[in-house]
């Protein structure tokens, strides 16, 4: 039989092939590594100058060259603590209503700009938050806010309309769109059946929501949360406009603070000093650790949440 | 033993579906709303100027962002230039060769962490290997880093696609004979196109709105876009210093490039839309 | 052959099927379905069905698939009320009273009607909380009348000795033989009427669908069970009444031993001789 014109294949072209592509996906492991190992080179000279210490010291002068993390921190603990008691709950609602109550004709267009908002950048979410919302805050909602709180030292100082609690609330509108459509995934996934089984029983739409959707979709709905959490914490554009970038410390809501993206955002191209800039990158190796911190704590809760209850699909 | 009251049962079901409903409806106006700004004020800030002219002084009339729409463009082509070949080899590395071995979970395990990493860190290290060690922004180092966010999305997009074509079209091909890299390039990478395409307009998509990697990379700059090797203008960091400048004309044209961004953003991702709808 | 002496019954019409001949007292009805036709969109599946369901006894629902013997029994407990483009009209009534009616409490009927799938379907809750579910929906129970009322669930259900000492396992955990006789504890905690089947040992292997069948005899003395199977064997074994769907209409219904060993219509005893479906 002849097989004229036909090359027979060359094994070394495979070995090529496939030394090229272990080559591109070394390159990542490569870049991880580059990355914590240059953050951590360059925080070096902060480590040795403030150690540990950094994380709960409030000063930031860098004039005379002392800097403390506790401000950065405690902003974005704060605002973004702010963000997720507000987006987890909204996100759980809206999905549960475009899963069970909404006729097609709603979900679907809805389903559609979620999706689509979701893919906004955040820096839209920032200008709005700075030219639309602050406003309203100082006008409307924080003198409300101030008269339902009573004097309250969480609702005090003026109100500026920017600070940190506008940035939780901007930070929350931020991840809405992205956590209700994973949940709203989520949930479209629990099996018709089960559900059958639960209405059959004679449970109501809502028992049906809670008990039984809920509990079967609860994996997915904490991996939605700690997705949130992590977009919230490293978030920069949305933040930086509204949070008022002072490092300062305060008990009120009202008060302007910073996270530390946002204080890496205003102050790092601005930074000649050696110290200065090394202090600053000691805070982003901070955030770094912080997120990949949740990132690992979440895969290990997921793990026992797994095993705990028995076969998952 | 006491019967529970069915009519509360009902009170609470109709309630929370009220709740429900209300709450999507907040949710949804919320959003709207910023949607509707966005449209509104970017507009009034579109003219022939806006789109041909280099940025003005403030205060001085027939200034333009087009420098800045041309760098925007030139910078995210170039981290795709870079971070598309790159993520797509380590894609097919992990899906078609990676199977079992520990290299591979280790890849697999970096590519998570990577994508978890704040976009701000990733303009940090950047600057520290491209900024710092060559004494100026350039839109190089802008560029690299856009494209450091770009790749482990692209490898796990790439993976996860190539995970869906069955092993027994990797089989057939193999069983005729055909060499390994044939059949990922003509069997493997053609069948799963459609998804690898989406995947790809979304990950640039998402990449050409960032703000926070070019800060302190390619910086800004009044001109047009030359050597990449100096500080590039852009879009997204023209908004965040014109926004947080106290003059009026150029928070007008903040808005009017923040609904350029926007539209691009919508654009792509109607696009991978269309595009998987047409499977 | 009666075959020939019988016409069979005009397109439309159906004939009220006769009371057992062969049993010792005539049963209650407990469900009579009148002329219930039902829609899916404009796609008419059930044609004036018309069937009574005898109190404690077994009826099992036989025919080819697509022949709309599921859409028949989901009208029972209306669980097809949850999509919007499925609609039944006619009557069903159960202890002469239509359920079909308007302002029906769906919750009091879902009581009554209990209902198993093809799939087991546990909660993802622990076994002892699986089957407290509806009893908890409807009662506030000391803790020891619930205990009391679980075991003797899972007595009934068969699978007291398997999980009485480890009622916080997920019920997931289970085989799914078990998962399923969970399933069936769940449904008659609550103490309903009627028990609906719905291919209930389709998706477990034959050792446990045996026990599932010795089950079924033994809930008959408390329960009214519909099953709906396409195992015509099962249905010879289970079954007291067996109705004959074909194409969205009762083709025959009788006696279990009547429909199998002399069918009145030719295409029942095609059927069941296997030549078709």
């Amino acid at each position: 039989m002849a097989v004229s014109g036909r090359r027979l294949p060359s094994p070394a072209a495979d070995r090529i092939f496939r030394a090229a592509a272990g080559l591109c996906a070394l390159s990542v492991l490569v870049l991880l590594a580059l990355l914590v190992s240059t953050l951590g080179w360059k925080s070096l000279p902060a480590v040795r100058a403030f150690g540990a210490g950094f994380i709960w010291s409030n000063a930031w002068n860098p004039v005379t060259g002392a800097y403390g993390a506790l401000s950065s921190i405690s902003g974005t603990i704060a605002s973004t603590l702010i963000a997720l008691l507000l987006a987890v709950p909204l996100s759980l609602t809206i999905a549960f209503f475009l899963v069970e109550l909404a006729p097609p004709a709603v979900s679907r267009p809805v389903g559609v700009a979620i999706e689509l908002l979701a893919a906004v950048p955040s820096i839209i979410y920032g200008m709005w938050g700075l030219f639309v919302f602050a406003p309203l805050m100082s006008r409307h909602l924080q003198p409300a806010l101030a008269r339902l709180g009573g004097g309250s030292s969480l609702f005090a100082g003026a109100p500026m309309g920017i600070g940190v609690l506008t940035a939780g609330l901007i930070l929350a509108l931020m991840i809405l769109p992205f956590m209700t459509a994973v949940v709203r995934d989520v949930f479209s996934l629990v099996p018709t059946v089960v559900k059958e089984a639960a209405y059959g029983l004679g449970a109501t739409t809502w028992e049906v929501a809670r008990q039984v959707t809920l509990r079967y979709g609860l994996r997915g709905v904490i991996g939605a949360g700690v997705l949130g959490l992590g977009r919230a914490i490293g978030e920069t554009m949305a933040v930086t406009f509204v949070i008022g970038n002072e490092h300062r410390l305060s008990l009120s809501l009202f008060a302007p603070g910073n996270t530390i993206a946002s204080t890496l955002a205003n102050e790092f191209s601005e930074a000649s000093d050696p110290l200065y800039v090394s202090s600053l990158v000691y805070l982003g190796a901070i955030l770094l650790m912080i997120s990949v911190g949740i990132q690992w704590a979440a895969h290990s809760w997921l793990a026992r949440v797994e095993r705990r209850s028995g076969a998952w699909r | 033993m006491r019967r529970r009251n069915v009519a509360a049962r009902r009170l609470v079901d109709l309630a929370m579906r009220l709740a429900a409903g209300g709450a999507a409806a907040a949710g949804i106006l919320a959003l709207a709303w910023i949607l509707a700004t966005v449209v509104a004020r970017g507009s009034s800030a579109f003219s022939w100027d806006f789109f041909t002219r280099l940025p003005t002084p403030p205060g001085v009339a027939g200034g333009g962002l087009a420098n800045a729409m041309l760098g925007t463009l030139l910078l995210t082509g170039l981290a795709a230039l870079v971070s598309i070949p790159i993520g797509l080899m380590a894609g097919v590395y992990l899906a078609e060769f990676g199977r079992e071995s520990r290299f591979a979970a280790a890849v697999r395990m970096a590519t998570n962490i990577l994508m978890g990493v704040p976009s701000i860190i990733s303009g940090v290290f950047v600057y520290t290997m491209l900024v710092a060690t060559l004494g100026h922004f350039s839109g190089y180092a802008g560029a690299v880093a856009l494209a450091l966010i770009m790749l482990p999305v692209l490898v796990r997009t790439t993976e996860d696609m190539l995970l869906l074509v069955p092993g027994a079209l990797r089989e057939a091909g193999l069983a005729l004979g055909t060499p390994r890299w044939r059949v990922t390039r003509d069997i493997v990478l053609r069948g799963a196109r459609k998804g690898l395409l989406t995947g790809v307009l979304l990950a640039v998509a998402r990449v050409s709105g960032e703000t926070a990697p070019l800060l302190f990379t390619s910086l800004n700059s009044p001109y047009w876009p030359g050597r990449l090797a100096q500080p590039t203008a852009n879009l997204t960091v023209t908004i965040f210093s014109y926004a947080m400048s106290p003059f009026r004309d150029w928070q007008a044209q903040a808005w009017g490039a923040a609904m350029l961004i926007t539209l691009g953003v919508l654009a792509a991702s109607l696009c991978a839309r269309l595009l998987v709808r047409g499977k | 052959m009666l075959n020939a002496l019988l016409v069979e019954p005009a397109v439309g019409t159906q004939r009220l099927p006769l009371p057992a001949p062969d049993l010792a007292a005539a049963p209650d009805v407990k469900i009579a379905a009148r002329n219930l036709d039902f829609f899916y969109g404009e796609n008419q599946a059930l044609f004036a069905n018309s069937l009574n369901i005898y109190a404690n006894r077994v009826t099992a629902i036989i025919g080819p698939s697509g022949c709309g013997k599921s859409t028949h029994l989901r009208a029972y407990n209306r669980i097809y009320g949850l999509y919007r483009n499925q609609r039944a009209s006619g009557e069903i009534l159960l202890d002469g009273e239509n359920i079909l009616a308007p302002g029906l409490d769906l919750l009091d009927l879902r009581r009554r009607v209990g209902m198993i799938f093809q799939r087991p379907t546990p909660f993802p809750l622990s076994i002892l909380e699986n089957v407290t579910y509806g009893l908890k929906l409807y009662y506030r129970l000391r803790p020891s009348e619930l205990m009391e009322r679980v075991e003797r669930a899972l007595r009934q259900a068969a699978l007291w000795d398997e999980v009485k000492d480890k009622l916080d396992q997920p019920g997931m955990s289970l085989s799914g033989g078990q998962q399923q006789r969970l399933c069936i504890a769940r449904a008659i905690a609550v103490e309903p009427e009627v028990l609906l089947l719905d291919e209930p040992t389709s998706a477990i292997d034959p050792i446990a669908t045996a026990r599932i069948e010795e089950l079924v005899d033994t809930l008959k003395a408390s329960f009214t069970l519909v099953i709906v199977t396409h195992n015509m064997q099962q249905a010879a074994r289970v079954s007291d009444y067996t109705a004959f769907f074909y194409q969205g209409k009762i083709v025959e219904f009788g006696t279990t031993r009547e429909i199998f060993t002399n069918p009145r219509l030719q295409k029942t005893e095609d059927y069941i001789t296997g030549r078709f479906g």
